[in-house]
């Protein structure tokens, strides 16, 4: 049995209506560069932290959220002002994070399976 | 007991602060099997914060910032001056500074956090305690014990601040720096109690956010410090706003009807008793090291009973040969995080077997982070004189003005530079003391001078970089000998 919920999102907006629809829910988000209709997508480090991540999601605590958030384009990736860097502060892709904390781990970390299940599991 | 030449770890670190840190993951990195421990006991208002030790959480990093909030309230007020257009009082907001602050403490945590993972430093969330001196016994928050045994254990406890013991009152209604920095509402008008650095740099903030705020002596300000320094500093504070009650020591506190505390005190020089109300109290009179819960005495480890610190050996060793210890809780060391850090790293390697070399404690440079910040290092005067004789050194000093001052009409009185020197000889410098805006910034190179020996000569032979307040520090020379007039005037 499945302990948490997966939300699939694209872009800004849809995010924030997700987290905004789970208050007072522990939420986890991942941000990954756009997939195309292969599934494959535009950044390659997003690519090689996938697996790693969803290897890990065992641990996620009962009862959590985990928002799986394309972000979009490479061109709108690159954007100084794009709304995920200027709102969210995000610095790269792929970032895996705990909503509402200062808990992240961003690109290559994102390739460490025990940091992975650390942010999943510790405090 | 463990099978002998078998432990669980090479070296458990027992606290995950600045020393514990750097200890543990440069042992790591050497190749040694390594786990540390970190615990914090909430305080007595329930406080309690993440891995990182004093330094990150209720120290050195929280205080910079808010030092920070507070001279940025300043040069809002100095910016009119320099033409820009304000329209309106400009207020502070606790809040938004505090939660600002905490979450980049919190941010600094998690790194830690992520660092140690990184460097396979096994992390433990227990309050370690020495069974013998192979074992230690983590105790976790829910009361479950952990047996791990070590070939060396390394002890890096820190130290917390100190309640007064004979005030009624003290506990029950006061806080301390554990507690200031993570407060969710304004601390409102405050009395600080002590005049140790930690009392005038909270003071300091404090005033500077636009807190009514008031400062209580015992005896001496800034104890250890060069004391001519000490009372510039606090002769600036008064001046920019800070009351203080000299010579004075609480003696109860209450808390009336309307929820203010009353505090009541007694003015040692006239005797008289007098009393007033805040809206906070915060205890800055001392630190004591956390060595009482460590088992110390059953493993025979000795401390100083004096002070409770670990009594320890230039290389950091205790008594008993495999447990050291270092950091706050080292007798005899400076209370410092860089101090720590080097200290834990060399400590690393000598256990490593891999180097002999021992910290040097020596011209340490430190800052004060007062309004007027003080940086110093070396001999304090008095110091100097005690070692070499009034007639063996030679005083240069000088009152100077920032040139930032002058637009903004800023009081620069206490703006002041004093350089120490072996009057014979090559006239080696022997202490550098600098009271002036961003003083921690201007000493570090000077620091690095001193540990090269530099002399007076090469002090005035080096060109300083103009317009700037170090570069005074070059120019200096009139001596306090001469009994002339150390102002600076003009370029």
């Amino acid at each position: 049995m499945v302990l948490y919920e997966e939300v699939n999102v694209h872009g800004y907006d849809e995010f924030c209506q997700a987290v905004s629809d789970r208050k007072g829910k522990e939420i986890f988000a991942y941000f990954s560069g756009n997939k195309d209709d292969k599934g494959k997508s535009w950044c390659p480090d997003c690519v090689k932290a996938e697996p790693i991540v969803r290897g890990e999601m065992s641990h996620l605590p009962e009862g959590s959220v985990f928002i799986y958030c394309q972000v979009g384009e490479r061109a709108y990736w690159k954007d100084p002002n794009n709304e995920f860097k200027k709102t969210l502060k995000l610095s790269g892709v792929p970032t895996l994070l705990r909503y509402g904390t200062p808990q992240k781990l961003v690109e290559e970390e994102c390739f460490k399976a025990d940091l992975v299940k650390m942010l999943f599991t510790e405090d | 007991m463990s099978p002998i030449g078998k432990h669980d770890y090479d070296l458990v670190v027992i606290g995950g602060g600045s020393g514990g840190l750097a200890c543990s993951k440069e042992a790591a990195q050497l190749g040694q099997k390594v786990a540390v421990l970190d615990y914090v006991e909430p305080s007595a208002k329930g406080t309690k914060w993440g891995l990182g030790g004093t330094c990150v959480n209720v120290g050195c990093i929280p205080k910079k910032l808010m030092h920070q909030a507070a001279l940025l309230g300043t040069a809002v007020k100095d910016a009119q001056k320099y033409g820009w257009q304000i329209s309106g009082t400009v207020s502070h907001d606790w809040s938004t500074m505090a939660e600002a602050v905490q979450n980049y403490v919190k941010s600094l945590n998690w790194g830690h956090r992520v660092q140690l993972q990184d460097k396979k430093v096994t992390y433990l969330n227990l309050k370690g305690t020495l069974v013998d001196k192979h074992t230690i016994r983590g105790l976790s928050k829910a009361g479950k014990e952990t047996i791990l045994t070590a070939k060396n254990i390394v002890l890096a406890t820190g130290g917390r601040p100190k309640y007064p013991s004979n005030v009624p009152g003290a506990v029950e209604h006061g806080i301390t720096s554990d507690d200031i920095f993570w407060l969710k509402k304004s601390p409102g008008k405050t009395l600080v109690v002590g005049a140790s650095y930690v009392a005038l740099e909270c003071a300091g903030f404090l005033t500077g956010i636009g807190l009514n705020t008031t400062v209580m002596v015992r005896s001496i300000a800034l104890r250890g410090f060069d004391q001519q320094m000490a009372g510039l500093v606090t002769d600036y504070m008064e001046s920019y706003g800070t009351r203080f009650e000299w010579k004075s020591v609480p003696t109860r506190v209450e808390r009336l009807s309307s929820g203010a505390l009353k505090v009541t005190w007694t003015n040692t020089q006239t005797g008289c008793e007098h009393s007033d109300t805040f809206d906070s109290v915060l205890w800055a009179v001392g630190r004591s090291p956390e060595t009482k819960a460590l088992g110390l005495d059953k493993v025979g480890v000795q401390i100083s009973k004096e002070t409770g610190k670990v009594i320890v050996g230039a290389d950091e060793s205790s008594s008993v040969p495999n447990i050291y210890a270092f950091g706050d809780i080292g007798e005899g060391r400076p209370e410092l995080t860089p101090t720590a850090i080097k200290a834990g790293r060399l400590l690393a390697h000598r256990l490593a077997g891999r180097s002999s070399e021992l910290m040097n404690y020596d011209n340490v440079a430190t800052t004060v982070f007062t309004p007027l910040e003080y940086g110093c290092v070396g001999l304090s005067e008095v110091e100097a004189e005690r070692r070499h004789g009034k007639d063996g050194i030679e005083v240069y000093h000088a009152f100077y003005k920032p040139l930032e001052f002058t637009v903004s009409q800023r009081d620069s009185s206490q703006c002041y530079i004093k350089v120490i020197c072996e009057r014979e000889g090559n006239q080696k410098i022997l202490g550098l003391h600098f009271l002036g805006p961003n003083a921690g910034e201007v000493l570090q190179g000077f620091s690095l001078a001193l540990q090269c020996g530099a002399t007076y000569p090469q002090l005035t032979r080096t060109v300083g970089i103009h317009p700037t307040s170090a570069e005074e520090l070059m120019k200096v020379n009139i001596t306090k000998r001469s009994g002339l007039d150390p102002t600076v005037t003009g370029c």
